[in-house]
């Protein structure tokens, strides 16, 4: 009976010991750090021209509940050759990554930008509304 | 004991270490200038561009025991373009910080690629400045001097200077342009027409400029020809005018040379060469006085960057630009 428990103890030891090795992945594919934050949304917009300099004519409307961003750019404005900026809470990152110049120039088509939080479980995908001064 | 001898042998290297870490260097004064000394810097920065000059502070110096300067003369690899000279004052720096100079020779002599300086003074030590224009024949090429002094005890000291890259850029400053008027732009030749001249050689007119107070966005622009008619409101082209030429506008890029010697910024061959010019538009408009726009032609002959010098709201502009052949 003895032995039966002992055998039963040293499963249950090395079961433990073995789960409480297992290391959580803290970070993801990118490297970044995932927290346990679940805010996910877009808190500021920026669009700069070729020269780094902003083409928009007013503020950019940023809807968190539909999920849109509405920016009216400066007469002339070359949206071949755009630099966006997103700014995003704590934590978040965007999908696809603006990894420089960008096209912007299909109007018809919107570009879509999603947003994921830090515990990377939550995406919100948001609409690049753009139009003309 | 075997502490003991450890302890001791310890002491010992410590003291010796400390004996090592504060030998000091006994200073030594440098021997005095016993013979005929030369040295010389190339003041000027940035790249070297024709028809800019390239300027130099050549010192010599003799102890006065053994006699003074006779002549300094200068050889370029290159013969130099017009306006090439050596100085023939040497500059001094008084208290207050401003380069004073003395007259020390006679005018400077230049002879096929030698320019020489004859001293009038009897003086044993002098700095004089070279200016040396860089000719057409140097584009592109490498440039070195040769710099050499004469002293009376027949001695002569050189020192080679360089060799220097001459760029394959071409600069043309201050060109004065005007809504309606002299507003056809040629980066060919790096020039400005108006509308009859504009006419007359339609094939090198690559932008026009053109001010328009509203919208209030637009103001000063540079626009290709063949652009879309909304970048060119009210504008009647020559005939002919057909080119559409890229433009990528840049904002505090303001090139030392276009801008009068202000600032601290040079746009290089190597900027022109690499530029990303791919998917720009046919059009600038917004420009503002200090801003800039990269420039390819419509037959990729050439790239030239076009810095705005100043802006005036009565629909004129003064800009300038360097010009590079690809």
């Amino acid at each position: 009976m003895a032995k039966y428990f002992k055998i039963t103890l040293s499963i249950l030891m090395i079961s433990a010991i073995i789960i409480s090795c297992k290391k959580d992945s803290v970070v993801d594919e990118d490297g970044l750090l995932i927290t346990f934050r679940q805010e996910c949304f877009v808190s500021n917009f920026e669009l700069l021209g070729a020269d780094f300099v902003s083409v928009r004519s007013k503020t950019a409307v940023i809807d968190t509940v539909a999920q849109t961003i509405d920016v009216e750019v400066l007469f002339g404005t070359d949206l071949k050759n755009v630099y966006p900026q997103f700014s995003l809470a704590t934590d978040c990152k965007l999908d696809p990554k603006i990894s420089g110049r960008t096209d912007l120039s299909n109007l018809a088509s919107p570009k879509v930008y999603t947003v994921v939080s830090g515990n990377r479980k939550i995406r919100k995908a948001y609409k690049l509304n753009i139009k003309f001064q | 004991m075997r502490n003991k001898n450890i302890q001791f042998s310890f002491l010992v290297i410590m003291m010796l270490a400390s004996m090592v870490a504060c030998k000091k260097e006994e200073y030594t004064i440098p021997d005095p200038v016993s013979q005929l000394t030369n040295d010389c810097i190339k003041r000027t920065i940035g790249p070297s561009i024709v028809s800019l000059p390239l300027e130099f502070a050549y010192a010599m110096a003799i102890p006065k025991s053994s006699g003074k300067l006779v002549s300094a003369q200068v050889e370029a690899s290159i013969a130099g373009a017009s306006g090439t000279y050596l100085e023939n004052r040497s500059f001094y720096t008084n208290s207050s910080g401003v380069d004073v100079p003395v007259l020390v020779g006679s005018p400077s002599l230049t002879v096929d690629k030698s320019t020489k300086v004859t001293y009038s003074i009897d003086t044993n030590a002098a700095t004089l400045r070279y200016y040396y224009v860089i000719p057409e024949e140097a584009r592109g090429q490498s440039v070195s001097f040769t710099f050499s002094v004469t002293s009376s005890d027949g001695k002569t000291a050189s020192y080679k200077m360089g060799p220097y890259t001459i760029s394959k850029m071409s600069i043309k400053r201050n060109l004065a342009v005007s809504n309606g008027v002299n507003a056809y732009i040629s980066i060919e030749d790096m020039a400005v027409y108006n509308a009859a001249a504009a006419a007359a050689a339609p094939g090198k007119i690559d932008l026009v400029y053109l001010f328009r107070a509203v919208p209030t966005t637009f103001t000063h622009a540079l626009v290709s020809p063949a652009a879309d008619a909304a970048y060119l409101p009210g504008v009647t082209l020559p005939s002919g005018l057909n080119r559409s030429t890229k433009l990528r506008k840049v904002f505090n890029l303001q090139d030392r040379n276009l801008a009068n010697l202000q600032f601290g910024i040079y746009v290089d061959d190597v900027d022109l060469r690499d530029v990303d010019m791919v998917d720009m538009p046919n059009f600038a408009i917004g420009l503002r006085a200090e801003a800039g726009v990269w420039v390819e032609t419509a037959d990729k002959k050439y790239r030239a960057y076009i810095f705005v010098n100043s802006i005036n709201a009565a629909g004129t502009a003064v800009i300038s630009m360097l010009r590079y052949t690809l």
